[in-house]
């Protein structure tokens, strides 16, 4: 009980947190944070897949085709900002399948090669489908996104929407993550095996949190397309999706909050990194001291710190019972 | 009437024949043992039948429908459950946890309730769940990590599982390996127990005494092919059986 109401009261200053940041924030932290939402959605979208036990190191390209499908929906059709984000993540959603649908019967590696070969199959899509994506010229002129007709040019608004997204991503995610299909999703991920022996059909399972990942990142996609309004084939390469994984690992694997810690901490930390050759060598040490140090991501710190502290104080000198 | 009729299995890894020809039935409500030496084939049968193998020749009916070539899950939600030789358990979860798994068929999967379900499992699925614990004996265990479980408890779990899926068929591969003599009696109490309450067990087993005392059947493997097939008596005394296990005395040479 006394835990339920610690984590209910940080959720609540979280919530005063976000709602209030535009107050006291400037442009740039607004800026700031609203890409980092949209980090949130990404690396929270993949949970799924990985504790399924598939390694997704292509997932920015659903991004991409989430991003490039609302941006051109809304840019050259004028479809309204809602419908067109919708699309992009429905048509990511379905090249998910036709790629999941083949690949998800590999395992481990064999797996993960096939999402890095599809991650570049679609930057090189976007790269060279120049009438359609302006290619390396970028794609510019994208409109600001839009609410009942209700344009929110302001950084602040679409602050609000960000958060809206990411709130609804993740109130979805942990639902189905705390209902039996979060319970499948780890059977799958530690025996395989045996959830098939119990009648689970794994191949479905794990097309279902494969596409549900790739919905999400699509949805992630198309709010960055209207929130930046130029889109750069290579911003969604290799790259982006690996920073995705890594921040579910420096996150933790372990419990649903993982890869929201690991998504703030890394977004905020890397910022002054953005764009430059640093932001690689900054998420490889990252990665690299949470594997050595921190096995359990992030979330395990406060535990780790507990059992330091125990353990000072249980190896301390005792006063002898005589003195 | 048999609810497991196996005709002419055969499964070739290569040029070796693991499984050759074997002819396997199961009546409704029996305890069959399936036994051999180490190689026999007992394992690459077992994964013929649940469907992790598909067989090179032959055919599986069970309960009148022909499973063959049918995958692991959809044999499993034919009534034909399999448990693992040795630990195979979800060892990061909670013993209730396993078993809810083991629900699996029989569990609310529809999107309301993924969805808008105020709690993650029914009343009625955690209810049916310690249920089974209790049967099993591990309902004081039902909220530790399996990983920390004793050996002889998690071997139980694993049986405990299978039954969740409600199974008309249970296979238990090699379910007291690795256990003292006194725990092995008592699983096998409780494997007799599951069948007195309606459910047909196949059963392998390496270890032969625990086999004699609760099989009605056997029938024993050797490199693949039948070599006997009858009750735990006509089996034991089978010169061939006897030759298998224990080679052939020298003096006979």
């Amino acid at each position: 009980m006394h835990r339920r109401l610690g984590v209910l009261l940080g959720l609540v200053v979280l919530a005063v947190l976000a709602l209030l940041l535009p107050q006291f924030g400037g442009d740039y932290y607004v800026h700031i944070f609203a890409l980092v939402f949209t980090n949130v959605i990404l690396a929270a979208s993949l949970r799924p897949s990985l504790t399924c036990g598939q390694l997704n190191i292509g997932h920015s390209a659903f991004m991409s085709i989430g991003a490039y499908t609302s941006a051109l929906l809304a840019k050259n059709l004028a479809v309204p900002f809602e419908i067109s984000l919708l699309g992009g993540a429905l048509l990511a959603t379905a090249v998910g399948w036709a790629i999941g649908y083949p690949s998800l019967r590999l395992r481990g590696v064999y797996f993960a090669m096939v999402t890095v070969a599809f991650v570049e199959v679609i930057r090189l899509i976007a790269q060279l489908w120049v009438p359609l994506t302006r290619g390396m010229s970028g794609l510019s002129g994208i409109p600001k996104p839009s609410v009942l007709g209700m344009t929110l040019s302001t950084r602040t608004g679409q602050y609000y929407l960000a958060l809206v997204l990411m709130l609804a991503t993740l109130l979805v995610l942990w639902k189905l993550e705390h209902s039996r299909l979060g319970l499948i999703w780890r059977s799958i991920g530690m025996a395989d095996h045996l959830a098939q022996s119990l009648g689970v059909n794994i191949a479905r399972h794990k097309l279902l949190a494969f596409m549900l990942g790739c919905f999400f990142a699509g949805i992630a996609g198309g709010f960055y397309a209207h929130f930046i309004r130029f889109l750069f084939p290579p911003e969604f390469g290799f790259l982006m999706a690996t920073n995705i994984l890594v921040y579910n690992y420096v996150g933790g694997r372990g419990h649903f909050v993982g890869p929201i810690v690991g998504a703030v901490f890394l977004s905020l930390l890397s910022e002054p990194f953005r764009g430059s050759p640093y932001e690689t060598i900054f998420f490889s040490i990252a990665m690299l001291l949470t594997i050595l140090f921190l096995p359990g991501g992030l979330i395990t710190l406060p535990r780790k710190l507990a059992e330091l502290r125990w353990w000072r104080t249980a190896s301390a000198p005792t006063p002898s019972p005589a003195a | 009437m048999s609810l497991l009729e196996a005709r002419n299995l055969t499964r070739l890894f290569g040029g070796l024949a693991a499984v050759n020809h074997v002819d396997l039935s199961v009546d409704e409500g029996e305890i069959v043992g399936l036994i051999g030496p180490n190689g026999a084939g007992k394992t690459t049968c077992f994964n013929l039948l649940s469907g992790f193998l598909r067989p090179t020749l032959g055919s599986i009916v069970l309960a009148g429908e022909d499973i063959t070539g049918l995958r692991p899950h959809q044999i499993a939600s034919r009534g034909l459950i399999r448990t693992f030789q040795l630990t195979t358990l979800f060892q990061e979860m909670t013993a209730l946890e396993n078993v809810l798994l083991g629900l699996h068929l029989h569990s609310d999967k529809g999107p309301r309730r993924v969805l808008f379900g105020r709690r993650a499992f029914p009343a009625d699925e955690i209810a049916r769940g310690r249920e089974v614990l209790e049967f099993t004996g591990l309902v004081s265990h039902a909220d530790q990590l399996t990983r920390n479980l004793p050996h002889g408890h998690q071997r139980v779990l694993g049986i405990a599982m299978a039954l969740a899926a409600r199974p008309r068929l249970l296979m238990l591969d090699e379910p007291v390996t690795g256990m003292n003599l006194d725990e092995s009696g008592r699983v096998m109490e409780l494997v007799k127990t599951i069948r007195g309450r309606g459910t047909t067990i196949l059963l392998v087993e390496h270890n032969m005494r625990a086999v004699m005392g609760t099989c009605e059947r056997i029938v024993v493997l050797n490199f693949g092919q039948k070599l006997a097939e009858g009750t735990p008596a006509e089996v034991s005394t089978s010169p061939d059986v006897i030759q298998a296990y224990l080679g052939t005395g020298v003096n006979h040479a």
